[in-house]
């Protein structure tokens, strides 16, 4: 079990991981483009989406939308 | 019990609209994976973290597939209660505060059928978001770690599917009753929370709460029994029943703001 980064039994391992967070990121920026009304100013909510792993989609799409718009 | 199919049309579409259907299934599908994953890249990590004299050497037992399929559902236990308690934290409380609350409870829908139609939308994204992540963790442990006893896997599994699905009834009730989420919220994953902790600190004489499911399934998948668990799973549908109860008098007790 010695990797390195060119590895690709490494990327079979961890890709799925990475396109799972990709879909998270672009979903959660589609709904961030989409949403008339939000918590904040879109362009904070755009580089939290992009910049805090995982838990910056989850964080907006839980606080960042409001309901009623 | 009028209207429900039209208002789990409803609910259906709200958890699409709300990307629910997308988001929560691939968050535990992460939770899941990682789990595995991380185990099996442990050495690794250790070693580029430095600090360690050259030529030192780390041992780490491999554990075993149950205990790594036991610390997914663990994960499931705290991240996915949070997320499940704070996406059903406004489910009736925002739609009172928005009027879309009474605009139903005139039309010929009963309050029981409001509630069932949330309940019953919150209980298949549970059921779904735990099956996916937890075949996905099980996969990825059965590859990288190694063999997991089926049955005891599905019944740990199963033990959990219960545990989120009360933390969310209870939400769900908390929501009807209080008119802030925050609130709601907090209240169910409190009372959960303390429950768990109670239930730890008291094992025998709590042997039949709710708060042993955590346990229980740990257990399950590391020693192969728990013993008996039926009242435990017994008092858990207790309380989700009575939770729902509790939402349906509030709603109608109480359908708008």
């Amino acid at each position: 079990m010695d990797f390195h980064w060119s590895d690709p039994k490494l990327w079979q391992i961890i890709g799925p991981v990475v396109v799972v967070q990709l879909i998270l990121m672009v979903a959660a920026l589609t709904a961030l483009i989409k949403a008339e009304h939000t918590r904040g100013p879109k362009w904070v909510w755009a580089i939290v989406i992009v910049v805090v792993n995982i838990i910056g989609p989850v964080a907006f799409f839980l606080f960042g939308r409001r309901m009623d718009g | 019990m009028r209207g429900l199919a039209a208002m789990l049309g409803k609910e259906w579409l709200e958890l699409a609209r709300s990307w629910k259907w997308l988001w929560v299934p691939l968050v535990f599908i992460l939770l899941g994976i990682m789990q595995p994953v991380s185990y099996y890249f442990l050495p690794q990590l250790l070693d580029a973290a430095g600090n360690l004299p050259e030529g030192a050497v780390i041992s780490i037992p491999l554990p075993s597939g149950g205990e790594i399929l036991a610390g997914t559902l663990e994960q499931y236990g705290i991240f996915g209660a949070l997320i499940i308690a704070l996406s059903f934290m406004g489910a009736v409380s925002q739609e009172r505060n928005t009027g879309t609350g009474a605009l139903i409870l005139v039309k010929p829908v009963s309050p029981a059928a409001f509630v069932l139609s949330k309940w019953l939308a919150m209980a298949a994204l549970v059921a779904a978001s735990l099956a996916a992540g937890y075949a996905a963790s099980w996969y990825y442990t059965v590859v990288l770690i190694g063999p997991v006893a089926v049955g005891n896997a599905m019944a740990g599994a199963a033990l959990y599917a219960l545990w989120l699905l009360v933390v969310g009834s209870s939400a769900l009730m908390f929501s009807a009753l209080w008119k802030s989420p925050a609130a709601a919220a907090f209240s169910a994953l409190g009372t959960f929370a303390a429950l768990a902790l109670l239930t730890s600190l008291f094992p025998r004489q709590l042997a039949w709460s709710p708060g042993r499911l955590p346990a229980a399934s740990r257990e399950l998948l590391l020693e192969g029994a728990a013993g008996s668990l039926w009242p435990t799973v017994a008092v858990t549908a207790l309380c989700v029943i009575g939770s729902v109860l509790i939402a349906v008098r509030a709603v109608r007790a109480h359908p708008a703001d």
